[in-house]
């Protein structure tokens, strides 16, 4: 099996991809945005699966991206409805802001 | 199935039963529920009858076994066994069941769940002293504390939920102590026996047949220590005085008149027919935890205000007593051991009843408030001198025996070995009971007439809280004049077991 | 056998009517309600029972011989391990005579009781169920079988002193300073006598584990039994012979533990002179008397004893001296006579325990002559014992019927009753003659018996001894002295002179006075009792036959009733009986220029009460401050202390572990501060370290 691009590349980019991710939510104050990173960062994930599920030559990776993705559906409609009822409350979408479950 | 076996079960079953029923009546029919549990502790006791007037050598004939779980190697089993040891504590639990049901009849703040849960420790305290399974004992014995703790903190005094947390953090470490020590006698038992059998039998034989001094001292301060903690042994006794001050009346009364015992008799049951080997190596911290409790409760008795509280440190004071003869590892020692634990069942919950009476009918428990009173209520103030004399030993009562018996064993185990001296221990601490007794009698009955309360207002014990004394004190003296009604149970008992050491 | 079957129900009596008036008396109507003639019936059927029982043991009625040995009989009770305690009744003429007085004194002192205590109303009931309870103790000590049911006797007459004590400590009719008083004399009288009660329930275990798990008293007092113990470890039975005598000096009061006595007067008078003068306190010297063969074996011992004794006569007789009230004058003059019994139990049983020695497992008498003359002391202290009871009963029952009439126990508001109430007045000189010790009076043969044994025990003895029984004889006959002054100068404050109080009642009704003149004819004549050989009974007897037996010496002596009168010959030649005598009278003689003629004023001697010594008697040596500072220093400050670690320490140090434990929590909680970008740091860091670890183990650990 000829591979044209080697699996590294899309390693490298699943990861670039994560560190982005993570850099969004963890330094992001709108929680639109960690929303959104979160997305990118399972997106990285579905990356790798996708990868390792090609050049293993079995279905199982992509059995796996596709729940993700329909979980991460799922998460979004959760998580943006969470995300406007705290806006509804709080006048606010800033992570800061919304930390009264501390303690 | 032979009725025979289906009488100790009954005896579980029946206050079971009974605490759900009178869960039920809440609401409108609150009025029943002190009817319903009274109906079942009534029977319960009667079944409790029916061993006592079994010779104590039929008693096996009762015994009840069923399979429940067995897997992976375990073997864990429903056995109920009823014996020279738990025999009279049985009885006692039934009988002060009754009496706190009567005595508590004006209880109106949710009556249902008070009643329910005297029931419910009543399962707990009766599968403690019937239980001859380890698995069986540590459910049951865990069973009697959570009832404990919510009769505690819904029904008690001001301070209760720092009582009720106390009581159950320290009886709660002590008991997951002791189920690190069964686990390892069990399972140094299964190496001997092949399968992890529970069942006290199994495991005494396993361990009995091939002593291992080092293991047995081991898991011997395990459960020590768990039992100590019940009993109360100093320095693990700060629980006791506060449970007690905020516990309400009834529950004073179980907690000292049957749930104490719990340590004692697991000591015995447990530590000593087992752990024949540990008990030798740690005899000596017996004794002297023993004589420490004695004369640490009765000092600590002089200097307290309330009435409660003096009694509950009076209690430390007589279960060190009880230490002190299972210490002495002889026939004589855990004889009389068992005949106090009985002895000082029935003492103080009279002393409780009274200094909880007095909460309710004078509105204050405070030594120095009270003085005088006697003259206000003759029948509660003779009941009180009566219960106070029986505590301090007056020859002719219960307790009087059990001092006696005690120090004797103690005398028998200290002369062979020029200890004499000791006996200044045991002898102070009779005086010092006396001391304290007398003292709180004149400030609180005697003398000149308080202005401190509001003496017109005070009452008199009621017919049914007469009754309920009078029962005690005429059980006290009866035992008192022929102990032998209670030793009897003891000789064959205390003769295994001091031969086993 | 024909009474002597039935002798339980000498104590079983009692008791009945304590139950049927303590718990029934209520229900038997209006009249009998006080249910003091139910007891006082109950009480002289004791007494005739009693009666019986002696005569038919001395062999007056019945197939008319005298036994030779005790009468015992007992039904198993409980065992103690391998040992069995019995429960049953022993009797020999010791036992017989404290029934006997005792049953007869009550007798009269409640009938007393029903005149005295009339105004107390429903109370009544209450005293006479406990007195009835009181005598089932005293009885019931007298007919016990073994020293385990003598305790309980003993213990049960503690209680009773208790609640007599006490029976004014509320509702006090004159007040509540005299309340507080009564309740706290209880308390003390209860906690001082429960300090001699430990002593000697330790006497009790020494002893039974000595004599191999046996207290009855035909074991442990057999001869071969005891010399049996006494070769496996005598150091033992001494150790038990002094706890018992422990028990003894707190119950009979004697020398360190006496100052409970004087302030148990705060009962009823007729409580004192039952309880504290005629009975209870008798317990004690009946108890040295039953234990006399065991202590016995060890001379420093009885040595120990007399000296206690000798001491405590003196001591006590001292603080008599300028006593106002009359009550207590009584009662120092109980406590010192108390010391004269213990004096001349101790000198006999001094002389007897050098007299025998333990050979081969047998009790062998060596000298005979100084075995007699501990016979002699035993018998001298025991009929001091009876003649003390009635007159001091007597006296007690007049200064009743004085207190009764005036109102007051201070002889200086007293005075010149004489006129007003003579049969008291006579009555109670007859009482004072015979405890000073004239001649042909009760307290006369006996006290000077003792004495006589003292001194000739001072002959026998030689080195430190000797020095020691020569002050106690000195000392015995300073203190016939002292007591015929004091007492005589109370009958004169009381009933000469001139009426100093403020009203009087005139003569007390006849069911006081009636038993007052039956108790006064006993105070006269109970010495003459000698001369029909009733020392023959007390006396000790070197016996041919001890081997096996009860150590026989108790009964002996039947063989030789004339004794008596043999004594009365030697009492009357005998140059010591006539200093003694001399010095009662000129005792009186003083008494009588001081309080009645008013010649020489006492006054002068005290410096009107300012010198150190009137200050320091009138203080009691102040013996009620050292109790005081003892037991609140020893109790209550200790008790300060355990509290402070059950507090601070013990408690603190739990409620510290917990505080760490919530606090800890606290702290660890802060991390959780709600900022999502510091949750999802702290979850992609732990990722990170988790990964990083996992790698390490990889490559380093080997671990995959």
């Amino acid at each position: 099996m000829n591979q044209l691009i080697p699996i590294e590349y899309f390693l490298t980019f699943g990861a670039i991809l994560f560190v982005i991710g993570a850099y969004g939510v963890m330094a992001k104050p709108n929680t639109l945005i960690v929303l959104m990173c979160t997305e990118l960062m399972l997106n990285a994930a579905n990356i790798n699966f996708i990868a390792f599920s090609a050049f293993m030559g079995d279905a199982y990776g992509q059995v796996m991206v596709i729940m993700t993705i329909s979980v991460a559906a799922a998460e979004v409609a959760v998580g943006i409805a969470i995300l406007l009822n705290a806006y509804k409350v709080r006048k606010s979408t800033n992570a800061d802001d919304l930390t009264s479950m501390r303690w | 199935m032979d009725m025979n076996e289906m009488i100790l079960p009954m005896l579980i079953l029946l206050p079971l039963v009974g605490a759900f029923l009178t869960l039920l009546m809440g609401g409108k029919r609150a009025k029943l529920a002190k009817l319903v549990a009274l109906v079942f502790t009534v029977a319960t006791f009667a079944v409790s009858l029916l061993l006592m007037i079994t010779p104590v050598g039929e008693l096996d004939k009762f015994n009840f076994t069923a399979d429940w779980i067995s897997a992976g190697g375990l073997k864990m089993s429903f056995i109920f066994v009823v014996d020279g040891l738990s025999i009279l504590m049985v009885f006692l639990t039934a009988m002060l069941e009754v009496l706190v049901i009567a005595f508590s009849y004006k209880e109106s703040d949710r009556p249902n769940y008070f009643y329910a849960l005297l029931l419910a420790i009543e399962v707990g305290l009766m599968g403690v002293y019937l239980a001859a399974d380890y698995f069986l004992f540590y459910i049951m014995w865990e069973v009697s504390l959570i009832p404990m703790y919510f009769l505690i903190s819904w029904y008690g005094g001001p301070r209760r939920h720092y009582s009720a947390i106390k009581f159950f953090i320290y009886t709660h470490v002590a008991s997951l102590v002791m189920l690190i020590g069964i686990f390892l006698m069990v399972f140094q038992a299964a190496s001997i026996n092949g399968v992890a059998d529970f069942s006290f039998e199994a495991v005494k034989t396993a361990l009995n047949g091939s002593p291992d001094s080092l293991f047995q001292s081991l898991v011997f301060i395990l459960l020590f220590f768990g039992f100590a903690v019940k009993m109360p042994a100093v320095p693990f006794h700060t629980w006791l005085p506060d449970a007690h001050v905020e516990a309400p009346t009834a529950g004073s009364v179980l907690l000292a008149g049957v749930m104490l015992k719990m340590g004692s008799y697991g000591i015995i049951r447990v530590c000593l027919e087992a752990l024949p080997e540990g008990a030798k190596y740690w005899q000596y911290v017996m004794i002297g935890m023993g004589i420490l409790a004695m004369i640490y409760g009765a000092y600590a008795c002089i200097a307290q205000r309330d009435l409660k509280k003096m009694v509950a440190y009076s209690s430390i004071s007589h279960m060190g007593l009880v230490m002190v003869a299972m210490g002495t590892l002889s026939e004589i020692g855990i004889e009389f051991a068992i005949f106090q634990m009985f002895a000082h069942g029935l003492i103080s919950a009279m002393l409780f009843l009274v200094c909880g009476t007095a909460g309710h009918n004078f509105g204050t428990r405070e030594i120095p408030l009270m003085g005088g009173i006697a003259g206000k209520v003759p029948v509660y103030a003779s009941f009180m001198m009566f219960a106070f004399m029986a505590s301090l030993g007056l020859p002719g009562l219960i307790g009087f025996w059990g001092e006696f018996g005690i120090i004797a064993a103690f005398y028998q185990w200290i002369e062979p070995k020029d200890l004499i001296y000791l006996l200044v221990f045991c002898l102070l601490s009779l005086l010092l009971t006396a001391g304290y007794y007398l003292w709180a009698m004149q400030r609180t009955l005697f003398g000149r007439l308080t202005t401190k309360i509001d003496t017109d207002h005070i009452h008199d014990v009621d017919r049914v809280e007469a009754v309920v004394l009078g029962v005690l004190a005429f059980a006290i003296a009866i035992y008192g004049f022929w102990p032998d009604l209670a030793l009897s149970y003891l000789a064959d008992y205390s003769a295994y077991v001091g031969g086993l050491i | 056998m024909m009474f002597m079957d039935y002798v339980w129900l000498v104590p079983l009596i009692p008791v009945l009517c304590f139950v049927i008036v303590g718990f029934l008396g209520n229900k038997m109507g209006p009249k009998a309600a006080e249910g003091g003639f139910l007891v006082i019936i109950g009480t002289a059927a004791s007494f005739v029972l009693s009666l019986l029982v002696t005569l038919e043991y001395v062999g007056f009625i019945g197939d008319g011989n005298l036994y030779p040995n005790a009468v015992e009989n007992h039904i198993d009770w409980f065992k103690i391990g391998i040992y069995q305690l019995t429960f049953g009744y022993y009797i020999d003429i010791l036992s017989c005579l404290m029934m006997l007085f005792a049953s007869f004194i009550s007798t009269m002192i409640f009938t007393y009781s029903l005149g005295y205590m009339h105004d107390q109303g429903p109370r009544q009931r209450r005293y006479f169920a406990e007195v009835a309870l009181f005598l089932t103790g005293m009885l019931g000590l007298a007919v016990s079988s073994n020293l385990l049911e003598m305790f309980i006797f003993w213990e049960i007459m503690g209680l009773c002193s208790y609640l007599l004590i006490g029976f004014w400590s509320f509702n006090h009719p004159e007040g509540d300073d005299k309340a507080d008083n009564a309740a706290s004399a209880a308390k003390k009288a209860f906690l001082v006598t429960r300090l001699g009660d430990v002593c000697l329930m330790g006497g009790l275990f020494v002893l039974f584990f000595a004599m191999g798990g046996h207290l009855e008293y035909n074991v442990v007092f057999n001869a071969d039994n005891l010399a049996a113990a006494y070769e496996n470890n005598s150091e033992m039975l001494t150790l038990a012979s002094l706890l018992i005598f422990g028990g003894v000096i707190g119950k009979s009061a004697q020398f360190p533990l006496l100052d409970w006595l004087p302030d148990a007067m705060a009962g009823p008078t007729t409580v004192s002179a039952l309880i504290h003068a005629a009975t209870m306190v008798k317990a004690g010297v009946y108890l040295v008397a039953r234990c006399f063969p065991l202590f016995a074996l060890d001379a420093n011992v009885m040595l120990f004893v007399a000296v206690i004794g000798g001491f405590t006569a003196f001591f006590a007789a001292s603080m008599a001296m300028n006593n106002m009230n009359i009550k207590k004058v009584l009662a120092y003059s109980t406590l010192s006579q108390l010391g004269y019994m213990f004096l001349s139990l101790g000198a006999g049983g001094y002389m007897m325990a050098c007299s025998i020695a333990v050979t081969g497992g047998q009790i062998v008498i060596e000298e005979p002559e100084l075995f007699a003359v501990g016979c002699l002391g035993y018998a001298a202290g025991c009929l001091h014992m009876v003649n003390h009871a009635f007159f001091k009963a007597l006296l007690f029952l007049c200064s009743g019927s004085v207190i009764h009439a005036n109102g007051t126990e201070d002889m200086r508001l007293m005075g010149g009753l004489h006129k007003k109430m003579p049969k008291t007045s006579i009555t109670m000189l007859i009482g004072t003659m015979s405890i000073a010790g004239f001649p042909f009076f009760a307290g006369f043969f006996s006290k000077d018996l003792v004495l006589d044994v003292v001194f000739e025990v001072f002959e026998e003895s030689c080195g430190t001894e000797e020095m020691i029984f020569i002050a106690l004889w000195i000392l015995g006959i300073v203190t016939a002295f002292m007591t015929a002054f004091y007492m005589f100068r109370m009958w004169f404050m009381t009933f000469m002179g001139e009426y100093r109080g403020h009203h009087c009642h005139g003569e007390s009704p006849k069911s006081m006075t009636v038993p007052l003149m039956i108790l006064s004819i006993f105070a006269f004549g109970a010495g003459f009792a000698l001369l029909l050989g009733w020392d023959g009974v007390f006396t000790f007897m070197g016996s041919e036959h001890s081997e096996g037996q009860i150590l026989q010496w108790i009964v002996g002596g039947w063989d030789r009733p004339n004794v008596g009168v043999h004594w009365l010959e030697e009492l009357f030649t005998n140059w010591k009986t006539y200093v003694t005598i001399v010095l009662v009278f000129v005792a009186v003689a003083i008494a009588y220029l001081m309080y009645v003629k008013k010649s020489i004023n006492p006054g002068k001697f005290s410096k009107d009460g300012q010198s150190v010594l009137y200050r320091t008697i009138s203080n009691r040596y102040y013996f009620p401050e050292l109790y005081n500072q003892f037991s609140w220093k020893l109790g209550y400050d200790v008790a300060r202390g355990v509290e402070f670690i059950d507090r601070q320490i013990i408690d603190g140090s739990v409620n510290g572990l917990s505080n760490a434990v919530v606090g800890s929590g606290d702290l660890m909680s802060k991390a959780q501060d709600g900022n999502l970008h510091t949750y999802a740091s702290v979850v992609l860091g732990g990722v990170v370290v988790l990964f990083v670890a996992a790698l390490a183990l990889f490559y380093y650990g080997g671990v995959f």
